[in-house]
């Protein structure tokens, strides 16, 4: 008894001695006395205070703990199951099946995809035994089967082996790729270029490089798919103006400009975003004039060239040639290899060599190619007859094409892709709209919708350029129709027959396939009119 | 360029005349060598007749070297003789024919040195435990973390103030936005380009078992580096050459260079605009046979691969499962698709399943509608952690909950199982009973791009849905024909019935003392003949699979070597043995820079990769090696060698357990190699 009241004695000496240090500890601390004052005070002012500030504490420490993957289950939608509910319930769950089977129309659809056996080129053989006119593979300067080209490959397949095995900041940089990378920044006269080894991935990647939540986009209408997926991974705020159209597009900076002026926002990076020629439909952008707006409103311009670059200007330097813009590009249609590039600043470039998703977590471009793309910069600089060549042949086509009521061409005169509408007579459906539209009628810069999105009947018009298409394909010409994901587009896209002019063909033979195209349209959509 | 004579040109035949003279005195020893006599007679007879132009189908040509020169590299860098670099320390004896440059793909005919990279059966799949180091090590960690934080914001306090220039791409001006703020940039202006002189290093030539660095330095930290001129060349354990197929000669470039001659480089815009080649519909027919299932698809790159096809199989309404380590492509991928995701710890099977009963008996957020379909995706085996999936596990788990299985072998495929074919092989799985198989041939094959393997159904669908087909390019024919080479090289070649006959080739089984597989177990099988390009020249290492083989059974062996050594040594490494990434935890973000210059500036010079926070956790910097089948057993010891006496000097040997000296695990590797599990 007396020992144990001793031994508590002992104990709460201890006790009161270690709080002592405690506190003198505690107020050596610098800034403590004030903590001190401060809860004693409201302590003082407010006992229930004190308390609500403990659980608050105890509260923020626990929501910070929490694992952040299961958040859902605190929320007010959580239902609370039993183990054998949640059995009964994953034994009822019954999934979609992971694909749909392919409806006949799609498969006709992939059934009438024409495979070329042996290389392909403007005259390249099929695998139906027949060797056909080729209007559809992207080979505008004709660079394909290049004995040059080839030469400089396997050269390089004896050096470098095929595959870089290894993304760029980890020993996949070559200094093939370097020279590459210097060799489009000379050709296009910007600072410096990035490589990136697919086309369709790199604008995609470049968009969410610099573009991050609360950013502003003002985007075309218009703009391909791969914009459209770089938008969607930016997550910035989109604003949209009316396909290819600047007065649209200097309403819709006004009214952003305004916007922020009301919200007295701090300054965010503005971004317009558009095509040099749209793969959608061939329309060339006013490259001055959005070069005008993008100073007057200060914005940044990024300018995707897939299309243009390699196909228009004197020597094929795109857009960018005919009007001085940095811009990204396809190193795969312009240059008939594989991969894209971004050119510009070397801040930006380099910003890339970081930020850009798609090239740093992916493996270089194989050297063989990228020495193929060099080459063909390279013959490009040395022979600009074939780009008069090529822009002869597109004006041939367009000779005989435009001419002929059924068809529709939204695409520029001097462009190499050319969309083929089909022209109803115009009573009937009302004609695609090119000209300007009214000016009472602006389009809600919010909504990816125009104000009247021109009507169409997708399927009709599908079908009905099938028919065209192996129509010429059985005289002897082999165009495509362009390609769409049908519901995953942002906006709809007309139906069109797609054809890529090259620079390999000679004139005659050109106007020869083009009337061919003329006759299959006219025999397939003349007889419906 | 000052070409010195190597030493084996000088010897007076090279070794596979050598060979020939004393195949003509002696028996025939192996088919293989009799093959490459007949082979080389044959091509020897052809250049005399001189009848070039038509190669007949299934030519057993140039795959031979007819001469050793062939097998060292010419380059005009500096020769050093003793790095072993560009010639083995020991010359071949002449019994030893190396048809390969020794730089690029080691020679190694030591038949111990050899493993088959497979599951033991019964035992269930785990990694090695993950160590956690002492704490002083955690928290000089964080230390140093902070004290280089603290320095930058120092840094750019002051020169916000006074070197105004150098910030004003980082400041809004003239009325833009800056186009990266210095928050967003803080990381690598003040972290990374400290020690930017171990990323982004530029290299030339093949990046093989060796590799040529574009020397270069820096005057001013590092903000500017510039090349010298000068070219050293190191032992490369950090390309993705699994298998060794990157190569400048041999079957495969021989395949690409007629291929080239042939198809030029262009396929020409998208597969389903006219961009579809012969070379296309091949390919994939041969991935799907590689892999067992009923079709396949082939893309021009392996991250569009992920990121164009997930957005094609699930949508809005349905429910992504996704590793919190899998790769970027896949995020992206899942990001575009609208689905909604939810992430398990990695490779966490009760995590797993407990996410998995949560979110089928909640259904969809609000709604509490059921999922439309639930997708799980995980990579066979984790680039940065070596670790596989758990599949055992998960095939259990997904027959319960009915989820669909999407494996990323971006990293397995070829480099896993005993035939090669991922981490489905190594355990042992049917492949029918995974949904959708991804792999990349980047890799293992020595190529670019990318595949989705699985049902006729769901490719079919894929080839219309998936962005892929509309809107990217194809894959252009060179790298189509190193795919097709490479992998035949790996299944081996069925010939049409009337072949064999000839005599040559019916000696060509057995010619390896190969793992005897039950030929009900064979699932994909050979390649047939006839579904290769005819032109494709063929050799008999690719027609009986004894390239292939030997390919996964050094790499198998490497792997687990180096894997094993480094933990004898002490050093904490994450993953499986048999994985071929192996990841060395350093720790403090310092040590990442010092490894990686030491490494590169010893006798024999190494070129490792380095990686830190954002790619790794904050604490977790490790150096990351990748083997392949290229190396030799000296050259995984060397790196042991190397890492020991790091290790010691930078205290990185933390790990508990049995330690052995270093020259006793180079000793007893091979016994190393075959323990069934190491203490
Ligand atoms: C898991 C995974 N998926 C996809 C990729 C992308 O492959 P590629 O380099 O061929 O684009 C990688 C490459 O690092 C990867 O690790």
């Amino acid at each position: 008894m007396n020992s144990s009241s001793q031994s508590l004695e002992l104990f709460f000496d201890f006790l009161s001695r270690s709080y002592t240090t405690l506190e003198t500890n505690f107020y050596k601390i610098p800034g403590s006395a004030v903590l001190a004052r401060y809860v004693r005070s409201s302590h003082q002012n407010d006992p229930g205070r004190t308390l609500l500030e403990i659980i608050l504490i105890i509260f923020a420490i626990r929501t910070l703990l929490q694992s952040r993957t299961r958040g859902d289950q605190s929320g007010k939608h959580f239902i609370q199951f039993d183990e054998k509910e949640i059995d009964e319930l994953v034994d009822e769950w019954a999934p979609e099946p992971l694909a749909q089977p392919l409806t006949p129309e799609e498969q006709a659809e992939l059934a009438s995809v024409p495979v070329i056996v042996g290389p392909t080129g403007p005259k390249p053989k099929l695998s139906s035994g027949k060797t056909v006119t080729n209007l559809a593979s992207y080979n505008f300067t004709g660079l394909a089967g290049n004995e040059d080209i080839k030469a400089a490959a396997v050269e390089t397949l004896r050096k470098y082996g095929l595959g870089s095995c290894g993304p760029p900041g980890f020993y996949g940089t070559q200094d093939v790729h370097i020279q590459l990378e210097q060799d489009i920044a000379d050709f296009l006269g910007t600072e410096a270029a990035i490589l990136y080894s697919q086309a369709f991935s790199t604008i995609s990647s470049v968009i969410p490089a610099f573009c991050k939540r609360g950013d502003i986009i003002v985007a075309d209408r218009g703009v391909n798919f791969a914009i459209q997926k770089g938008l969607q991974i930016s997550r910035s705020t989109v604003r949209w103006y009316d396909h290819n159209d600047m007065e649209s597009l200097e309403h819709v900076l006004e009214s952003v400009e305004k916007e922020r002026r009301k919200r007295k926002g701090p300054l965010t990076r503005r971004f317009i975003v558009t095509e040099g020629i749209f793969d959608h439909d061939g329309a060339m952008s006013d490259l001055p004039k959005l070069v005008e707006l993008k100073k007057k409103y200060k914005y940044r311009l990024i300018l995707d060239e897939s299309v243009s670059f390699g196909s228009v200007g004197r020597t094929g330097r795109g857009l960018t040639e005919l009007y001085n813009v940095p811009a990204s590009g396809s190193v795969a249609n312009g240059l008939s290899s594989c991969g894209g590039f971004c050119a510009g600043s070397s801040i930006v470039v380099n910003h890339q060599r970081i930020n850009g998703t798609s090239f740093v977590f992916s493996a270089a471009m194989p050297a063989l190619l990228t020495v193929a793309a060099s080459e063909g910069i390279n013959i490009l600089r040395n022979t600009p007859s074939i780009l008069s060549t090529l822009q002869e042949n597109v004006r041939a086509v367009r000779a005989i094409l435009d001419r002929v009521d059924c068809i529709h061409i939204p695409s520029h005169p001097a462009s190499a892709v050319i969309h083929l509408q089909i022209r109803w007579p115009t009573l009937q459906v009302p004609t695609h709209t090119t000209s300007s539209p009214s000016k009472l009628s602006k389009s809600n810069p919010l909504s990816v919708k125009p104000r009247d999105p021109p009507q169409f009947n997708v399927e009709l018009e599908e079908k009905l350029l099938q028919d065209v298409v192996d129509e010429a394909l059985a005289q002897g010409v082999m165009i495509t129709r362009a390609k769409r994901l049908r519901g995953q587009e942002l906006i709809e896209v007309r139906p069109s027959i797609r054809l890529a002019i090259t620079a390999a063909l000679s004139r005659k033979e050109c106007e020869k396939a083009a009337n061919v195209v003329k006759s299959a349209f006219v025999k397939v959509i003349g007889k419906r009119r | 360029m000052p070409s010195r004579p190597s030493p084996i040109a000088l010897n007076p035949a090279s070794p596979s005349q050598s060979i020939f003279k004393k195949k003509s005195s002696t028996a025939m020893s192996t088919a293989a060598s009799y093959l490459s006599a007949v082979s080389e007679a044959d091509a020897r007879a052809r250049k005399h007749g001189g009848t070039p132009a038509s190669t007949p189908a299934l030519s057993m040509s140039s795959s031979v070297t007819s001469s050793s020169e062939d097998t060292v590299l010419h380059d005009d860098g500096h020769l050093d003789f003793t790095d072993g670099l560009s010639f083995p320390r020991k010359p071949p004896t002449s019994e030893q024919v190396f048809t390969t440059v020794h730089a690029e793909f080691g020679h190694c005919a030591n038949e111990d040195y050899r493993y088959t990279s497979q599951h033991r059966k019964g035992v269930p799949y785990k990694s090695i435990p993950e160590q956690d180091p002492p704490y002083y090590i955690l928290l000089t960690t964080y230390l140093s973390y902070l004290l280089v934080i603290c320095l930058g914001h120092l840094r750019d306090f002051v020169g916000k103030r006074f070197r105004a220039v150098n910030y004003r791409h980082l400041l809004p001006w003239n009325g833009y936005a800056p186009l990266n703020s210095d928050f967003d940039s803080f990381y690598t202006r003040r972290l990374k380009l400290r020690i930017d002189d171990c990323f982004s290093h530029p290299v030339t030539g093949v990046p093989g078992r060796t590799i040529l660095l574009l020397d270069r330095y820096s005057p001013d930290y590092n903000k500017t580096m510039i090349p010298t001129g000068t070219r050293t060349r190191a032992l490369n354990i950090s390309s993705y050459n699994y298998l060794g197929f990157a190569q400048g000669s041999g079957p495969c470039a021989d395949a690409v260079e007629r291929c080239i001659e042939r198809y030029g480089v262009a396929s020409g815009g998208t597969r389903l605009q006219g961009g579809t080649l012969d070379l296309h519909l091949q390919a994939e027919a041969l991935v799907a046979r590689f892999l067992g299932t009923e079709d396949a698809l082939i893309s021009s790159m392996g991250f569009a691969t992920n990121s164009t096809i997930i957005p094609a199989l699930v949508s809005k309404g349905c429910l992504v499962i996704s590793d919190e380590l899998n790769h970027a492509s896949i995020r992206f991928g899942v990001r575009l698709s609208g689905a909604n995701v939810r992430m398990f710890k990695h490779n966490d099977m009760n995590a797993l399943e407990d996410l998995l009963r949560e979110v089928i008996s909640q259904g969809q957020p609000k709604t509490h509608r059921p999922w439309k379909k639930i997708l799980l995706i995980v990579e066979g085996l984790y680039s940065m952690e070596g670790t596989l999936a758990n599949l055992p596990v998960i095939m259990e788990l997904k027959k319960k909950y009915k989820f669909y299985l999407f494996i990323d072998e971006a990293h397995s495929i070829g480099a896993l199982g005993p035939r090669g074919r991922g981490v489905t092989d190594y355990f042992g799985i049917d492949r029918r009973q995974v949904d959708i198989l991804m792999g990349t041939f980047t890799k293992s094959f020595g190529a670019a791009g990318g595949y989705i393997a699985g049902s006729k159904t769901i490719i079919d669908r894929l080839r219309l849905q998936g962005h892929s087909g509309v809107y990217t390019e194809a894959m252009t024919p060179p790298v189509l024909t190193q795919v097709i080479a490479s992998m035949v090289s790996i299944m081996g070649i069925t010939l049409p019935a009337e072949k064999p006959s000839s005599p040559s080739l019916a000696l060509l089984r057995s010619s390896e003392n190969t793992p005897v597989i039950p030929e009900s177990e064979v699932i994909p099988g050979t390649a047939p003949a006839s579904a290769l390009p005819s032109w494709m020249p063929l050799s008999p290492s690719m027609i009986d699979g004894s390239d292939g083989r030997m390919r996964l059974r050094r790499l198998a062996f490497n792997a687990r070597y180096l894997n094993r050594g480094l933990r004898k040594l002490g050093f904490i490494t994450y993953g499986n043995d048999d994985s071929p990434v192996v990841p060395l935890l350093l720790f403090h973000p310092g040590k990442m820079a010092v490894f990686s210059r030491m490494m590169r500036t010893r006798a024999t010079p190494i070129v490792v990769v380095v990686v830190a926070y954002p790619a790794t956790p904050l604490v977790t910097s490790r150096v990351r090696f990748c083997l392949s089948a290229a190396h030799t057993k000296e050259d995984v010891d060397e790196v042991l060698r190397a890492c020991d006496e790091i290790g010691d000097l930078l205290d990185l040997k933390q790990a508990s357990g049995e330690r052995w000296p270093v020259e006793e695990i180079i000793k007893r590797a091979v016994e190393l190699v075959h323990m069934p599990e190491i203490p």
